[in-house]
């Protein structure tokens, strides 16, 4: 897919995004699929953080429930108009996950990861057993105003607009995400990923460069908590619970995180693979942990790479975390 | 107040002792961390009370840590031996669709509503601890946590396995071209970790209900343990179990609002100072 125009691939997503939402009248399905976009996003967020980072982060719902939990008590405070508080609340956002990643991207591997874990939990502690402005473990609504950038609240509730918002969103956000990393950001940070001590030794500063896509990484999510807040009008701390972060790590593993585009595809199979279990979904938790494992030790690039596979005809290159010592090459898997 | 919340931080700090020593035994050898691992303690704590009301407590003690035992055995066998020259994290991820399944399982066979296991009848007494009575099963409870923490470190310091185990966890292909057959050390060492996993489970039944989410109550809190004594080492976890016991015990009474935090700010505070944590020297 790589070698066909990036524009294009970005016309025919938005087209299919535009078909969908004319096409299909279902308010079920449309509700159904935005919420598959929403986590495309958060998947996204995860996904970006593995692939540029080689880290993987068990606590990312921090970013997805902070956002809606920001946003919400901006409104309620009634400091600043909503599209304001939107802004606020993602600069607030990048800012509070760049100041975390200077601080955690230090630790290596494993240990990284539970201490995502660790700072996620303490947010979801925090959430449920604040009372007051938040509402504690009840959760906080959401004080949206009739109108946001100049389009009626009732407008942008109905299904299908707000399954076209969410998706172009996402598309938008893959397309910015890819420019980003054709640039010379995205050598930089692979060759950091791939072995850092060389990085070092060729006089690249590995610090900020993994603080800033653990940053990158954060807003993303952050984005899709507030479209999650806008779409369901109310933040909990559900929202920040661990097992939000291992739902999203699991589709980017499906997904496959060695493309961008692969997160968010996990994500999507993730839900349409959900509703199609139906009275089965009871068991979702064993049969993704099946899937999970399954995918991990039979595709370790996911469906992306499986894609990748059929369409090329060749396998993709290797996976960023599986060899860390690697001879590094800057633009070895730069795309 | 305090004797009684003290003692209680001990209490925890015994059980957090029995599940971080296998956390950390099967992260020594394996270099796995094993997300299932509050799963397994789970399931240990349910095998338990189906073993405790057909027959009683005392063959749950056996029985289900036994059962525990074997299922770490097949676990490294067919799992994490098979996954050994694939990235940790990789390797992680699997731990964690295992969790998913465990808990699906567990919920399946034995609901999602709470139940209890009776303290057993010999232990069922109190008994006064400088002005205070306290219940002699938590007291049995520390013991074992002290026997765990002293067996695990004799066997360790002065056996032949002890020392196959130490030179596996430092260097395995050096140990086993010394002979030593590290494939089996390991299924050993999975084993007996997964046993005091469930060994946990069974001694926590008669004091905390058994719910589906008690697994994710003390994985969490074992991370925050074998994080900040230093991955794979058990000195530091033992260490850091009885300070976090201790540290959410003080915080019940001196910093009520701030008590659920305090595990993670300490968590995250050492990992600042020394990222490998405070006894740990390898990455």
């Amino acid at each position: 897919m790589k070698n066909q125009p990036l524009s294009l691939v970005t016309l025919v997503a938005l087209a299919a995004g535009v078909a969908v939402a004319s096409f299909v009248s279902s308010g079920t399905l449309l509700s159904l699929l935005t919420q598959a976009v929403i986590y495309a996003l958060f998947a996204s967020g995860v996904g970006l953080l593995l692939r540029q980072n080689g880290m993987v982060s068990f606590g990312h719902a921090l970013f997805f429930g902070s956002s809606g939990y920001g946003l919400g008590i901006l409104l309620q405070l009634k400091l600043m108009p909503a599209e304001a508080a939107i802004l606020v609340t993602l600069a607030g956002l990048a800012l509070a996950a760049f100041v975390i990643g200077l601080v955690i991207v230090r630790v290596p591997g494993v240990a990284f990861g539970m201490l995502t874990l660790a700072i996620g939990q303490m947010a979801f502690l925090t959430a449920s057993r604040s009372r007051g402005l938040t509402g504690g473990a009840d959760g906080m609504n959401i004080d949206w105003p009739s109108t946001l950038f100049g389009v009626a609240q009732s407008q942008l509730l109905k299904p299908g607009n707000m399954f076209l918002l969410c998706w172009v969103t996402l598309v938008v956000v893959l397309l910015a995400l890819t420019l980003l990393l054709r640039s010379r950001f995205g050598s930089i940070t692979e060759a950091v990923r791939d072995n850092e001590e060389r990085a070092r030794f060729i006089g690249i500063r590995t610090l900020v460069p993994r603080a800033t896509v653990y940053a990158l990484s954060g807003v993303v999510t952050g984005l899709a908590g507030l479209l999650s807040a806008l779409n369901t009008g109310f933040v909990s701390p559900e929202n920040l619970h661990w097992s939000l972060s291992g739902v999203a790590l699991m589709m980017v593993v499906v997904g496959g995180p060695k493309a961008l585009w692969g997160p968010a595809l996990g994500a999507i199979v993730y839900f349409l693979f959900k509703d199609i279990l139906g009275d089965l979904a009871n068991h979702w938790m064993a049969i993704f942990g099946v899937a999970l494992i399954s995918v991990i030790v039979f595709s370790p690039t996911g469906l992306a790479g499986l894609l990748g596979r059929l369409f090329q005809g060749r396998p993709q290159r290797s996976v960023p975390a599986a060899d860390a010592a690697r001879p590094v090459v800057a633009t070895g898997t730069a795309h | 107040m305090l004797t009684i919340n003290l003692f209680n931080g001990l209490v925890y700090g015994a059980l957090l002792i029995v599940m971080c020593s296998g956390l950390a035994l099967i992260y020594g050898l394996r270099r796995v961390v094993n997300f299932a691992h509050g799963s397994l303690y789970m399931l240990g704590a349910y095998l338990g009370y189906s073993i405790a009301t057909q027959s009683n407590f005392w063959v749950a003690l056996v029985a289900a840590p036994a059962i525990m035992a074997l299922f770490g055995v097949l676990l490294d066998r067919y799992g994490f031996r098979l996954l050994q020259d694939r990235d940790p994290l990789t390797v992680v991820l699997v731990t964690f669709g295992l969790l998913l399944v465990i808990e699906d399982f567990v919920q399946t066979v034995w609901g999602k509503s709470n139940l209890s296991v009776p303290t057993p009848e010999l232990l069922n007494f109190t008994v006064d601890l400088f002005g205070t009575p306290v219940p002699a099963y938590r007291i049995a409870v520390i013991v074992v946590g002290a026997a765990v923490a002293l067996g695990l470190s004799l066997w360790l310091r002065h056996s032949n396995y002890g020392l196959f185990v130490r030179a596996a966890s430092t260097d395995p292909t050096t140990t086993a071209m010394q002979g030593v057959n590290t494939d089996a050390l390991s299924a050993g060492v999975v084993g007996l970790g997964t046993a005091l996993a469930g060994l946990a489970g069974v001694v926590a039944a008669p004091f905390l209900s058994l719910s589906p989410s008690m697994s994710s109550d003390v994985i969490i809190d074992s991370f925050v343990v074998v994080v900040v004594g230093g991955l794979g080492s058990l000195a530091g976890a033992f260490i850091a179990a009885m300070v976090l016991g201790m540290v959410q015990a003080l915080g019940a009474v001196y910093l009520p609002d701030l008590a659920m935090l305090l595990p993670f700010v300490l968590m995250v505070a050492i990992l600042i100072w020394k990222p490998a944590g405070f006894a740990g020297s390898r990455t």
